[in-house]
């Protein structure tokens, strides 16, 4: 085990935790980070333990304690974990509900276990390739244009929201005619619509995640060719998944046809006011995808 | 066909007055409604209370699977099944001639005189099966009730150490559903069907496919036209289909087969012997484009024969035929093997890691722990990779027809398209057999009943089907009183071969055969091939069932190098220590370490009934269906010349016929290539349309699609589908990389390779290709291309001719080839 000794945390009651868990996400605050275990794993991937075990071994989500430190898990906390911890911690989260509303975004690549990010590992050396890795410079130009998430639970049915179309103007058909809304109190431009259900995780088959498919989007209510069909079946085929951490706060992954990009999270605030203390002490939240066998045997179980 | 199902009809009266008698039918739910009779019950006739539960599990028992052939097999694995295709109702006469599959006897196309259902509005296209007036009910919704718990338990095993009181997982974890028109295809309802939005797909109708798997653009040139929304996981069609044993080896009786393979009956099914027709690899990939890189690489093998390990891939090309299933009883096993695997137990000891011992919560004293002992097990599989305990080998197969994939199976697959060796997926890891155990229902509910499986495969049902049986039968139909004897067949065989030819082709047998296709000790000369060790039971397996080097037998090599069994990799924990310590075959240019390498000695128990040849049936004529809907006409011609090019002049395929004679003259045409060597045309198969790979966006302008960014590559049609699905693209990206980023490390995993003697040129060859890639990444293709001996080292296999190897008896005179032929065609 590299973490352990959850035991050991000190016990937050939960509107302190609500709190501070608010303040993080807004970047203002400052909290130690959660405490939670993981399984020990080395660089190949034949060393990674099978999910099935560290969910076995390590629940994420089965006590309080539990619930209480993924209370206390942040963005910024999650993009400062190499990606087998992501991975970890994705493979012991369940779908949730499907959300409803607008959600706040933060992205981030995957880093390998030298702390660097893994496709700068990958080519590192390839100083000729045309394509060389630029991912930071990705990472701070998709946080600049990709604001979060718009989902329209009734229609099955997701946009994303855009605040600066300025860096997407040379691909926009009309400007003026692009949806809008307001999210608190800023302007937010809806593209990229795709749709929602229940489906394959690409990562962990033991429970479905919510799938955010954009392989048909020209089919969807407000597409436009410019500059939606990037994120089609045409385009990179962008497909993401979605898993609950907590109640309004999900953590993604995103793919390009079928292969894995980069994570990302999922936000919203008056969710996550609602919800959380009642999740922390109960654990109870709805489900709508399948969540599988092994999360139903241990429920029988317990 | 009215006539047949009227009289399939006339069975259920018969069946329900046996009922009435207390006989042995089951009173499942599907056997008791009103027009869902089910002449599926014939077949219990004669099989006890275990071999008749476990005759059930095999012809309808999926374990959950459906979720794998609706959505894991879709959207994880990223391949489409077009079930309507293959299943709708409308054609139902033309299934046999496309895909080989076998008509249930007691379905019905809606509409047609006698069936329940008058229109394809009720079945949503589909043909009518006994228990679906419930199902339908059921579609859209969460309360159907699965006819598997009304299923009959048969006994538990005695000496069961988790016997007692009856501990089973639930029977309803079985999930039968009902048939969907073909044995061993079983539909559900799918509780998560919107009918509205099915409609929206299929332009107003419920009744079809239409909208859903045709595809979005008729314009060649639109990337489109390649796409159907299939792919659409938003879409939920009204039924998930799941698989039992039975899709695979449920065949028609040798014995007795059907006038028209189209319209069966039930007296024409032997659910054990394996269908020489079907072909699974068309079926799981039914729904992709045929110029897809996985329609070319995995839909191609011979009817018969499926690549069982495409899902799980080993990345091998290495399609094989479903083991045929006769007399399982005299099958050879083998003592003291070393076996490292879970075992029943009473009781754990107080704090064992579950990883080695582990008690089913709720349940008394149902344990399992983990150890190696010397066991005396089977060899299974056509290598003998299955070498744990048939129990396992049952639990095996389910697993590798989707059950229970999501809890214990994909996680541990390898994702073609997973590039970084860091990632998971990149490779396998073997399955968790404990894990599956605790958390998968449908393993236990399976895992509960296995000896009740195994009791229906030493049943009567596996029983030998000889020539001299069959061809009595036949008489017996135009004059019941009539007989054909030993003596009337050994006559006829002898005006066919010659005087004597029966006793010199058993004298050749002997000689040169029995040494690998006779179970019997003692000299080969005084061995009694017919002898029977109880009545209706040969003695004689006719094969030792020992696995030889594949240098030795010499036959297309691909399926011997299947790896899925090594430590390690997905089947690790179903293969026994004893098999892992197999010596290589240092005669093969490939790694054969860690138990590959040999194929078992098949046994020839009713060869007349089972040409063509060898493991993956390229030996003999080319059978195919010729369907009415060309569409679905999947025959490739293989035959080459000795450049390796498609003949412009090709052998006529033969038509499926499994009438007595059909299969009899398959035959004998299989022996004369199998002993005639030097005649046989060579057989490669192709790449039968250009593959289109599309990288990057490209935008539709309304009028014309044009390629913003990345490229398109095209493989040709032509090309060899073995190599190019043996091509291991993973290993190569790997050493392309290091070979500009870190030499070192690629010299050194280049010296522990097969290809350490080819090191400095593989290093120097792939920095060329990348400087070239990087330049041109559109030319990738062409520059691979261009260096054929490079992509030989990062093949799997190299073998190329499918039809080549067991050259013996080969040198034997022309009349000792013809009296072997005799000889062989009687046991």
């Amino acid at each position: 085990m590299q973490n352990s000794k959850s035991s050991s945390a000190i016990p937050l009651g939960p509107i302190a935790l609500l709190a501070a868990s608010a303040l993080l996400l807004s970047g203002c605050g400052k909290q130690p980070d959660p405490e939670i275990r993981f399984m020990d794993y080395a660089g190949d991937y034949g060393s990674k333990p099978f999910f099935a075990r560290v969910e076995h071994n390590l629940p994420l989500t089965a006590g309080v304690e539990e619930r209480r430190q993924l209370a206390l898990v942040t963005p910024k906390y999650l993009a400062g974990l190499d990606q087998e911890k992501v991975d970890q911690i994705y493979a012991r989260l369940t779908a949730g509900p499907i959300p409803d509303g607008p959600f706040d975004g933060d992205l981030f690549f995957p880093e390998g276990s030298s702390g660097k990010l893994r496709a700068a590992e990958i080519v590192s050396g390839l100083k000729s390739l045309a394509i060389r890795f630029k991912a930071k410079k990705l990472e701070i130009i998709g946080s600049v244009l990709w604001k979060g998430k718009v989902f329209y639970r009734d229609e099955m049915l997701l946009r994303n929201r855009i605040e600066d179309l300025a860096l997407l103007a040379p691909l926009i058909d009309d400007m003026l005619s692009v949806p809008k809304i307001e999210v608190n109190g800023r302007d937010s431009w809806l593209l990229f619509p795709a749709r929602l259900y229940c489906g394959q995780s690409l990562l962990d088959g033991r429970r479905e995640s919510v799938i955010i498919d954009y392989a048909f989007t020209d089919e969807l209510p407000g597409y436009r060719e410019k500059p939606d069909f990037l994120a089609g079946r045409r385009g990179f085929q962008v497909r993401d998944e979605i898993r609950m951490i907590r109640p309004g706060f999900y953590l993604g992954r995103a793919y390009l046809g079928h292969t894995f990009v980069l994570n990302f999270t999922l936000y919203n605030d008056a969710i996550a006011s609602k919800e959380l203390d009642r999740w922390i002490e109960t654990g109870r939240t709805s489900e709508d995808c399948w969540v599988g066998s092994q999360r139903l045997a241990s429920t029988a179980v317990d | 066909m009215e006539c047949r199902f009227l009289s399939g009809w006339g069975r259920f009266f018969a069946g329900s007055l046996l009922l009435a008698a207390g006989s042995v039918y089951a009173a499942a739910s599907d056997s008791v409604t009103a027009f869902g009779a089910s002449g599926y019950y014939s077949l219990d006739a004669g099989l006890n209370a275990s071999q008749r539960a476990g005759q059930e599990i095999w012809y309808k028992a999926t374990a959950g699977n459906d979720r794998f052939h609706t959505y894991v097999f879709q959207q994880r694995i990223g391949v489409l099944i077009d079930w309507y295709r293959i299943l709708n109702g409308r054609e139902r006469d033309d299934r046999f001639a496309a895909w080989g599959l076998i008509n249930d006897p007691d379905c019905c196309q809606p509409g047609s005189a006698g069936c329940p259902a008058q229109s394809y509005d009720e079945t949503y296209g589909f043909d009518w099966c006994p228990g679906d007036d419930a199902l339908l009910r059921s579609v859209g919704k969460s309360d159907y009730r699965d006819p598997a718990c009304d299923f009959t338990e048969g006994p538990t095993a005695p000496g069961d150490p988790h016997g007692g009181s009856d501990q089973r997982q639930s029977a309803c974890d079985l999930k039968f559903g009902t048939s969907s028109g073909v044995l061993g295809l079983r539909k559900f309802p799918n509780p998560r069907f919107d009918a509205a939005r099915w409609r929206e797909v299929n332009g107003g109708r419920v009744d079809t496919w239409a909208g859903y798997n045709r595809p979005l653009s008729s314009n060649p040139e639109n990337s489109d036209s390649r796409v159907s929304h299939l792919r659409d996981g938003s879409i939920e069609p009204p039924f998930r289909f799941g698989m039992a044993c039975g899709a695979c080896h449920i065949a028609f009786d040798p014995l007795n087969p059907p006038e028209d393979p189209a319209h069966p009956q039930w007296e024409n099914i032997k659910g054990v012997i394996g269908n020489q027709y079907a072909r699974l690899s068309e079926v799981m990939a039914s729904g992709m484009p045929a110029s897809s890189l996985e329609w070319q690489v995995f839909a191609h093998a011979r009817p018969g024969s499926t690549d069982t390990s495409a899902v799980p891939t080993d990345q091998i090309n290495n399609p094989g035929t479903q083991n045929t299933l006769i007399n399982i009883g005299r099958r050879p096993l083998f003592e003291n093997e070393k076996v490292d695997r879970w075992r029943k137990v009473s009781a754990c000891p107080e704090a064992a890691d579950t990883g080695a011992c582990w008690c089913e919560p709720g349940r008394a004293s149902k344990c399992w722990e983990k150890s190696e002992q010397l066991d005396t097990v089977h060899h299974i599989l056509k290598g003998g990779g299955d070498s744990v305990g048939v129990d396992l080998a049952v639990q095996r197969v389910y697993i590798n027809i989707g059950s229970c994939s999501e809890a214990c199976w994909v996680n541990h697959l390898t994702d073609l398209r997973q590039l970084d060796p860091q990632q998971r997926n990149f490779g396998q890891t073997p399955m968790d057999i404990g894990q599956c155990r605790r958390d998968c229902p449908n393993f236990r509910a399976i895992e509960d009943r296995v000896n009740n499986i195994v009791d229906f495969l030493l049943s009567p049902r596996l029983y030998a089907t000889d020539l001299r049986a069959a061809r009595e039968l036949e008489v017996k139909r135009s004059d019941p009183a009539a007989s054909y004897t030993q003596a009337d067949f050994i006559e006829d065989l002898e005006l066919e071969f010659g005087q004597g030819a029966v006793s010199r082709g058993r004298e050749l047998f002997a000689q040169n055969c029995a040494r690998c296709h006779s179970s019997q000790q003692g000299p080969e000369e005084t061995r009694d091939f017919y002898a029977e060790s109880q009545p209706g039971v040969r003695a004689d397996f006719l094969s030792n069932d020992v696995a030889v080097p594949v240098s030795e037998v010499g036959t297309f090599r691909c399926r011997a190098l299947h790896s899925n069994h090594m430590r390690g990799h997905i089947w690790d924990e179903f293969s026994s220590t004893s098999y892992k310590e197999r010596a290589p075959d240092r005669n093969v240019k490939e790694a054969t370490e860690g138990g590959r390498g040999y194929y078992r000695n098949i046994s020839l128990l009713n060869v007349w009934a089972q040409a063509p040849f060898m493991h993956n049936n390229a030996l003999g004529p080319e059978i195919c269906g010729e369907p009415k809907n060309r569409a679905n006409d999947f025959y490739r011609a293989t035959y080459v010349d000795a450049a390796g090019a498609l003949l412009t002049d090709q052998p006529k395929c033969w038509r499926y016929d499994p009438s007595v004679q059909g299969r009899y003259d398959l035959f004998k045409a299989s022996m004369e290539q199998l002993l005639n060597p030097a005649e046989r045309t060579p057989k490669i198969t192709k790449v039968s349309e250009d593959i289109v790979i599309e990288l990057g966006p490209r935008l539709w302008d309304g009028e014309e699609e044009k390629q913003l960014l990345g490229l398109k590559l095209v493989v040709p049609a032509g090309t060899n589908a073995g190599a190019l699905g043996n091509f291991q693209h993973k290993e190569f990206l790997v050493d392309l990389i290091l070979s500009k980023v870190n030499v070192k490390r690629l010299r050194e995993r280049l010296k522990a390779s097969p290809n350490a003697d080819a090191a400095e040129e593989v290093i120097t060859e792939l920095q060329a290709i990348a400087d070239q890639v990087i330049e041109n990444p559109a030319a990738f293709l062409d520059v691979v291309r261009q260096r054929p001996h490079l992509l030989a080292l990062y093949s799997s296999c190299g073998a190329v001719e499918e039809n080549r190897g067991h050259d013996f008896g080969g040198e034997l005179p022309q009349a000792d080839k013809r009296a072997l032929i005799a000889f062989l065609a009687t046991i």
